[in-house]
Formats: C-alpha cells, sequence, structure tokens
C-alpha cells in the first residue's frame, strides 16, 4: 500500500478447492468398508485429503487472534488477505497558491499467491482543476505490491509484513505529469499490534490497536529531464490508531449498544514523506496528512470515511476527504477467489484443547 | 456518468451475488461478556454470526486458578454454541473460544464474567 495512492486491498483469484461437506467423514464411517480393495482405499484417502484441505484454517483478511485489523484507507494494513478496494475516491485542496482543486479515484485488488504471500495491483485516475477552470485529468502509474506475511502472534495480537511497492513508469498520462517516465521501487515494513494484554485494570484500553508502515522510497532515474530537477529518495511512513468497538463486545464487555454502533472502528491515520537523498536544490521538508474517521466493519465488506488534514502548507490547503468501500473476497467467495492460488493453507484443522 | 453507475451496478452485482458465509463472529453471550450475575448460570451460550461446524469448534470456561468449570463438550445449533457449567461459587470466570464457521474461516477469543454481587 503506498501513499501515492491510497489504497488498502489486496487482489485475487484463487484456485478452486472442492466445497466442504459436513457429512463426508460420517458417511464413509457409516458406509460398509472394503479394507481389500485398493480403490476403496484410494478413494478413502483423496476424500479424506480433500476434505481436509477445504476445511483447512483460514484467517484471511487481517485476523490475528482474537484481533481484527481492518483495511485503513491511507496507509496498509499488516497482513496479506483476497482483497478489493473498489473505489477509493478522495479530494482535496492542492499546495499550489492558489490551490487547485485534485479528485483521486483509485481501486486495488489483491491476492495471495501462497498463504503469506501476495500480490496487489492498483490504479488511480486523477482529476486537477485550477482555479482559472482548467482541468488536467488521467491515470497515475500502475501499482503493484508484493507482500510476505513474516509472522501473526495470535497469543500477542502481533502481525509483521514485509513488501516492496513499485510504481511502473511510463504506465500513467505522463503528458498530464500524472505519470513518470521513471519507476519508483519502495521496499516496505508493516506492522500491527493489538493491546488484548493490558491488565485487567485498563481493560477499557484493549481495543486499542496501531498499525504502521515504514518505507524507503528509490527512484529508477535520478534526474528528471522534463522538468529539469533531481528526484529525491523518501522515507515514506505513517501509522494509525484505532479502537475497535466489535473488539470492545466481544473481548470486554457488552454494552449492549445499538449494533450499528458495535460494527464501527474510530481510527486516526497519518501519512509522512520526508524527501532524504538526491534532493539538491529543493526543501527537504516532511509533508503529509492526519487523517481522523472511522470505520463501518461488516462480514463481507466494510465502509471507512476520513478527514484529511495537511500537517503544514506544502502538505495541501484545508481539509480534504477520503472514503472507501472495500470488499473482503475471502468472506464473499471462500471457496474460489477467497483462497490462495497454490499450497492452500498451511495448517490442517484443529480442534483446540484448553 | 454511465461509467459510474456501471461501476456501481457491478460492485452491488459482487456483493449480492457473494455466498452467505463468512468468519463468525461472536454476536453475543449469556452471561454476556464483561457482565456481573447475582446468580451462578448452569449453562454458557455463545451465539454467532455464521453457522458453526462443530466438529472444529470448542470452548472452556475457566476459575481464577485456571481450573475447568464447564461439563465438556458443547452442543451446537446452527449459529449457537452452549455448553454447561458446574455449580460456580462467587467470582471471575474466563470464557477461551475458538470456532470454525461453515466456510472454513476459523475466528477465537475469550472474555470474562462474574458471579456474585455489582
Amino acid at each position: 500500500m503506498s501513499f501515492r495512492l491510497l489504497r488498502a486491498g489486496l487482489f485475487g483469484f484463487g484456485a478452486a478447492p472442492v466445497p466442504f461437506h459436513k457429512g463426508v467423514a460420517h458417511e464413509i464411517v457409516g458406509n460398509r468398508f472394503f479394507p481389500t480393495s485398493r480403490y476403496m482405499l484410494l478413494s478413502f484417502a483423496l476424500a479424506s485429503s480433500i476434505a481436509l484441505a477445504s476445511t483447512s484454517n483460514a484467517f484471511a483478511h487481517c485476523f490475528v487472534g482474537a484481533r481484527f485489523f481492518p483495511a485503513t484507507l491511507a496507509t496498509d494494513d499488516p497482513c496479506v488477505a483476497d482483497e478489493m478496494s473498489l473505489p477509493t475516491v478522495s479530494w482535496s485542496k492542492t499546495a499550489d497558491m492558489p490551490p487547485a482543486s485534485e479528485w483521486d479515484i483509485s481501486g486495488e485488488i489483491s491476492k495471495r499467491i501462497t498463504e503469506n504471500f501476495g500480490v496487489s495491483i492498483g490504479q488511480t485516475w486523477t482529476q486537477i482543476r485550477q482555479p482559472d477552470g482548467t482541468v488536467t485529468a488521467g491515470f497515475q502509474d500502475l501499482e503493484t505490491t508484493f507482500q510476505y506475511q513474516v509472522l501473526k502472534d495470535p497469543s500477542h495480537e502481533l502481525a509483521l509484513l514485509a513488501g516492496v511497492i513499485v510504481d511502473w513508469g511510463n504506465t500513467g498520462a505522463n503528458n498530464s505529469g500524472l505519470g513518470t517516465s521513471y519507476s519508483l521501487v519502495t521496499p516496505t515494513f508493516y506492522f500491527g499490534q493489538g493491546f488484548g494484554e493490558l491488565p485487567e485494570t485498563l481493560s477499557w484500553a484493549r481495543p486499542f490497536a496501531v498499525t504502521g508502515q515504514v518505507g524507503y522510497q528509490i527512484p529508477t532515474s535520478n534526474f528528471d529531464f522534463t522538468q529539469s530537477v533531481f528526484i529525491p529518495q523518501q522515507l515514506v511512513y505513517g501509522a494509525s490508531l484505532q479502537y475497535s468497538m466489535p473488539y470492545l463486545k466481544s473481548e470486554v464487555i457488552d454494552l449492549q449498544l445499538p449494533d450499528f454502533i458495535n460494527h464501527l472502528i474510530p481510527i486516526v491515520e497519518a501519512t509522512f514523506t520526508t524527501p532524504v537523498a538526491n534532493n539538491f536544490g529543493n526543501s527537504y521538508t516532511t509533508t503529509g496528512t492526519i487523517n481522523p474517521g472511522v470505520i463501518w466493519v461488516g462480514s463481507y465488506f466494510q465502509v471507512g470515511l476520513e478527514a484529511t488534514i495537511p500537517i503544514n502548507r506544502e502538505s495541501g490547503s484545508g481539509v480534504g476527504v477520503l472514503g472507501q468501500l472495500h470488499l473482503y473476497l475471502d468472506d464473499m467467495f471462500p471457496r474460489t477467489v477467497g483462497q490462495p492460488l497454490f499450497g492452500g493453507t498451511s495448517a490442517a484443522p484443529r480442534k483446540l484443547t484448553f | 456518468m454511465r461509467i459510474s453507475t456501471f461501476a456501481i451496478a457491478a460492485v452491488l452485482t459482487v456483493i449480492a451475488s457473494a455466498a452467505a458465509e463468512a468468519h463468525a463472529f461472536l454476536d453475543h453471550a449469556e452471561p454476556r461478556v464483561g457482565s456481573t450475575v447475582p446468580t451462578a448460570p448452569r449453562e454458557l451460550s455463545l451465539t454467532y454470526t455464521q453457522n458453526l461446524e462443530p466438529a472444529f469448534s470448542t470452548v472452556a470456561v475457566t476459575d481464577a486458578n485456571g481450573m475447568r468449570v464447564d461439563l465438556g463438550k458443547p452442543s451446537f445449533n446452527g449459529t449457537v454454541m452452549r455448553v454447561g457449567l458446574r455449580p460456580l461459587s462467587p467470582g471471575t470466570y474466563r470464557v477461551r473460544w475458538h470456532v470454525l464457521s461453515v466456510d472454513t474461516h476459523t475466528t477465537e477469543g475469550n472474555f470474562t464474567f462474574h458471579v456474585g454481587k455489582e
């Protein structure tokens, strides 16, 4: 997930495992079994394998123990998953003087290739309207993200993710200045930490969680000959602080609040970009936004809405708006696109013993 | 306008065509999560947002010393998992659950309830 596209999803087309039938095992046990038949043995083994594969533990989108990290709007959640953000829409006033009005409409689809490795593809269409009525519009460069799930620790509600974001040059509207002739490569580290281990005396704070990401953006060219400027290497980083009402209800205390309230996750996101190298003649000022908002989480999708508040004059003019519809493909299509392409899930089904 | 209308219609169609299955969230519990009940309950009932797969779903209730106070094997009825409880004395009890919804997604959680005066 990059700050450039404000995306927060995961993409996918999956294998189509055999549907799980609850009664299969019992039917086999209940039927007469002929141990001398090689074919019957093979059939039994195959059926067992299919049943196991199709009931394997699938945490899919970002569940880590009792914690659910929602897809955040301006940064990325710390999990690979099968998800789609469509659309993500933002409106803001640029930092120009006088400021222009900018609309960004983006989509992103994310897909697990294996249980722990996923790929995302995102695209953003941008329209910038100057005060004199001049309009510039077109697509930004295509963005892909490759991510690997380093850790999911359910008992500590901790998730770690490593990834590389690539903005591919010459795939956007270069003539409009919205695309670039060079690519950007951003190795990025992501994390998520729930506060579920806080002591009972601080139980009210256990629904809190933080997520974040830190990336180092490297352009494939040092100099932009079109605009005659150096292309800086930049630190791109951000974080979110969220308070999960679903967690409060199911893990801490059921206050019998209205159902709508119990699906909300109030959140504050922050995104920053700081030039750190190859920035000759330009400002080293950090730019970014603080985004207070809320996410409504359902069983199959979530809806998020945030205000975007520039942290300084170089980051924009006035408060903007960011909204997103995000679909959980793994829940919508659990037996098809909601599965990893290869290997299924790593864990066999299990009944925990306490 | 036509494109945006088409896009919205496509998204709604995708949502509407999705199978009615998902992760099983704990919808409510009886005794309620974090509640204090004046008299000892004979049974714990957990209701989820999706149907459960009994073979891979379980629950345990322990007292402050970590000793099991449930009667063992839970019973299931669609979205509901129930387990009987031994006679409980006043105190705090922890519920730990782990369920598999029928679409193969697992979820887990834990919470406490209290027996005694508020």
